[in-house]
């Protein structure tokens, strides 16, 4: 993975130098507040409803294990000895207090990590795909271009203040999107043209929030050199004409619907000719610098033969179904890919204990050469596990309530805070997902029902991705109590779709049965095993789901919300 | 009244002229851009030394005879009011712009580093703010890795 | 009336003397939104160092007990709904 240099380091140094007078300027009361907030959102720090709220940059999800292990030791020795990951592959903390914020900092400063603009009208974290590097369907590692656009964007003097947040993720797998770029402000998604040249295809204008909507092309392919002279005439050009009046009209996804793409696009082009130097070209040299940092590590050659299937079909009939669930191919023979699912029973979605995070640092360092990715479904991932070792693995992992086998089922529920911490919130998610873990708590149910993906937001903030769920549920408030909202057939990857509301909002004593209603009316309607549940809602339509869950299709028994 | 200019406190030597308001007998006055706009020529035959302030939402082509005026005050109604910085950027790098440029409105020390990349080199803080502690918001967060008006070479031609 | 504490950001509620306590048990109560509004202004002004962003809420208050109208200031009052334990339990 990337290695600071001397300059990193001086930046990032410097920066929580910077952030100590900030703070102590607060607490003396030379800053307000309302003068103090922009300055510790940019560096990742929120109030919640109870306390402090730190976010923590993991840029594009990978973590080293020593790194593991300080996360590990600031949740034991600042917070409350908890982490919790989150949907844009970083990790905050609940509890810490605002005095012990530099001190944080200089910790994370000491293994190469920082909280920079992980909140803020900034251009935030770089996202990427889990499995970036390792996944077959890969045609380019998109890492050492996130590597780049985070250099770029980390306290880029033009872009602080931007009309809004800024989310930019990237994939290397066109024909495979699992870092949902067509839902972020830019997506990029590495491609290949007809003369067999490698560049850029990018989107712009993605995104949900109070209104989803999927990513528009704006270049089909840009040449590697213009990334970032690219990018930077989108920011610009957002950053002079995106709505500054009205909060929930600022992000770019406005600007470009309004203006339509083709204008949008021109007033791009016409930025990018007007400011676009050779200096800003990237070279050769330096794709190539950064692109070392992300070299394969040291595979043995390994027979291709097929061990996964062995073990799935072995006698241990756990093992086998968490082999089936949570291990994936690997672009390298004899090596596999493990998600460790986060999603365990009776613990809210994507906390991690110091004694976990410590326990994961060592297995990373044994099984996956110190690495670990965080997904931004809230799990983790060890990237380059021997095949073979699977079983031991799995036994460890067991053994640290960590060997839960539902990555990608009913269980695996992506869940924003909600509003048991956010001050945003309008209702609790955390509830819900641990009623759903409960409630589904039978493998045969589980894998019966098969890859469905449930995600919870407890506003329309969309947090926690609910417009991109197969089922997706949003609290909302009604006079001072929590509803929900059911939706219905969101899909983030390549079938990109925005899911629609099922009916009238849902009492919290509803909410979970009516997932189960529309989960039993799935298996009684799909045409075979094979059929997934979102194929099937995108075959039948809502009304077998709205009879199920309202009694009528009528939509004066099922709407009027 | 001080301002903040290339680094140093100083004594403003201009005076800003609101629209409507009386015109000074002598001096440099900084005066609204629809009045610039509306008597350029009277100010500029009158006034050896002219400033334009501008209001957010402007753009350098908004401003006529740019290289007339030797001052551009930048209005930030909000210090969260991030166009400006690019405003700024445009002024110096695309309109050959050497005049002073300074940052006028909800400025706070915070702000002036990368409003500096972004080629101001004035700062009027907002009132109380203390000007002295501000300067040192020029040292902070010296390293960088973009290309701005302090230097068109991003990092990967320095490092 | 509520607020954060600018040191740690726990929950704060005024008291009656002005003072600020973390129970919402030992908040003083305003009888109409007048007073509230304007004693909210003054401790934005004259507070803001040592408490961020004050505010007035609803509350039922009867016998002692002071309940908050809305479920987040209830949540905001009790803390988290969900066991806030160490994912691990005991280990």
């Amino acid at each position: 993975m990337y290695q600071y240099d001397d300059y990193d380091r001086r930046i990032i140094v410097e920066r929580a130098q910077q952030f100590r007078g900030q703070v102590a300027r607060r607490l003396t009361g030379e800053i307000t507040e309302e003068e103090f907030k922009p300055l510790r959102l940019q560096n990742g720090l929120y109030m919640q409803l109870h306390a402090y709220m730190l976010r923590v940059a993991i840029p594009y999800g990978l973590l080293s294990s020593t790194q593991v292990r300080k996360l590990a030791h600031i949740a034991r020795t600042y917070d409350r000895g908890y982490g919790h990951l989150t949907t844009r592959q970083n990790i905050q903390y609940n509890w810490p207090k605002l005095t012990d914020v530099p001190a944080i900092l200089d910790e994370l400063a000491s293994v190469e990590m920082h909280a920079v603009q992980t909140s803020g009208n900034c251009v935030r974290n770089i996202t990427a795909d889990h499995f970036a590097g390792i996944a077959r369907d890969e045609l380019e590692d998109p890492r050492p271009y996130c590597e780049i656009l985070r250099q770029w964007s980390t306290f880029h003097p033009e872009f602080a203040h931007l009309p809004r947040k800024f989310k930019i993720a990237m994939t290397g797998a066109p024909g495979n999107d699992r870092a949902a770029v067509r839902f972020h402000d830019i997506g990029v998604r590495i491609v290949e043209n007809a003369q067999g040249e490698r560049g850029f295809e990018v989107l712009v204008g993605g995104g949900m929030g109070r209104t989803p909507l999927i990513g528009e092309v704006i270049r089909e392919f840009l040449p590697k050199p213009h990334l970032l002279s690219y990018i930077e005439s989108i920011l610009r050009v957002y950053n002079l004409h995106g709505r500054r009046d009205n909060k929930y009209k600022a992000r770019i996804k406005i600007l470009v619907s309004a203006l339509g793409i083709d204008e949008f696009r021109r007033r791009v082009d016409e930025d990018w000719e007007a400011s676009r130097t050779p200096a800003l070209e990237l070279p050769d040299a330096e794709v190539a610098r950064v692109s070392a940092f992300f070299a394969p590590p040291p595979y043995q050659v390994l027979p291709a033969d097929d061990q996964v299937g062995v073990i799935q079909l072995g006698r241990d009939r756990v093992l086998g179904n968490w082999v089936s669930n949570n291990v994936d191919a690997h672009k390298v023979p004899g090596y596999s890919a493990v998600v460790i699912s986060v999603k365990q029973p009776g613990i809210p979605p994507g906390d991690v204990s110091d004694t976990q995070l410590d326990a994961i640092a060592d297995i990373a360092d044994r099984y996956s050469f110190g690495h670990v990715v965080v997904t931004h479904t809230q799990n983790l991932v060890l990237p380059d596990v021997r095949t073979s070792e699977l079983p031991r693995l799995h036994a460890e992992l067991r053994a640290l309530d960590l060997g839960e086998a539902n990555a990608n089922k009913i269980t695996d529920v992506i869940t924003c805070p909600g509003l048991d911490y956010c001050d945003l919130a309008n209702a609790r998610s955390i509830p819900l997902s641990l009623e759903i873990a409960a409630r589904f708590d039978r493998v045969d149910y589980l894998n019966d029902v098969g890859d469905v993906s449930i995600k919870i937001s407890g506003c329309i903030n969309a947090c926690g991705h609910h417009h991109v769920g197969n089922i997706g549920i949003l609290g909302i408030d009604k006079r001072g109590e929590e509803f929900y909202q059911l939706m219905l057939g969101g899909s983030p990857g390549n079938d990109a779709s925005i899911g629609k509301i099922l009916g009238r909002a849902l009492a919290q004593d509803e909410i979970v049965d009516a997932v189960e209603k529309v989960l039993d009316r799935y298996l009684e309607i799909r045409e075979s095993p094979d059929e997934r549940f979102l194929d099937a809602v995108r075959r039948v339509g809502f009304d077998p789901f709205k009879v199920a869950v309202y009694g009528s299709a009528d939509p004066l028994d099922a709407g009027g919300d | 009244m001080q301002i903040i200019r290339d680094r140093a406190i100083v004594d403003d030597d201009f005076v800003h002229v609101p629209d409507g308001a009386e015109l000074p007998e002598a001096g440099k006055p900084i005066v609204t851009l629809a009045h610039y706009a509306r008597a350029r020529e009277t100010l500029l035959a009158r006034y050896p030394t002219v400033g334009v302030r501008v209001p957010s939402d402007k753009l350098p082509t908004d401003i006529p005879e740019l290289a007339r005026v030797a001052l551009v005050a930048i209005e930030f109604p909000k210090f969260t009011d991030g166009r400006g910085y690019t405003v700024g950027r445009m002024l110096r790098e695309r309109h050959a712009f050497r005049g002073e440029l300074r940052a006028v409105g909800w400025v706070l020390r915070d702000q002036l580093r990368y409003l500096e990349r972004c080629g101001f080199n004035a700062f009027e803080l907002k009132p109380g703010k203390p000007l002295e502690s501000a300067l040192e918001a020029f040292d902070e967060l010296a390293g960088t890795y973009q290309a701005a008006v302090d230097d068109p070479r991003p990092i990967y031609r320095r490092r | 009336m509520t607020g954060n504490f600018t040191e740690d950001g726990a929950v704060a509620w005024r008291r009656a003397d002005g003072t600020w306590a973390r129970q919402i048990a030992e908040a003083g109560l305003f009888v109409d939104e007048p007073t509230a509004k304007a004693a909210a202004t003054r401790a934005a002004a004259q507070e803001q160092r040592e408490i961020c962003d004050p505010y007035g809420i609803e509350v039922h208050a009867e016998g002692g007990a002071i309940d908050p109208l809305t479920a987040r200031q209830r949540i905001r009052a009790n803390g988290p709904t969900i066991r806030l334990r160490r994912p691990d339990g005991e280990r």
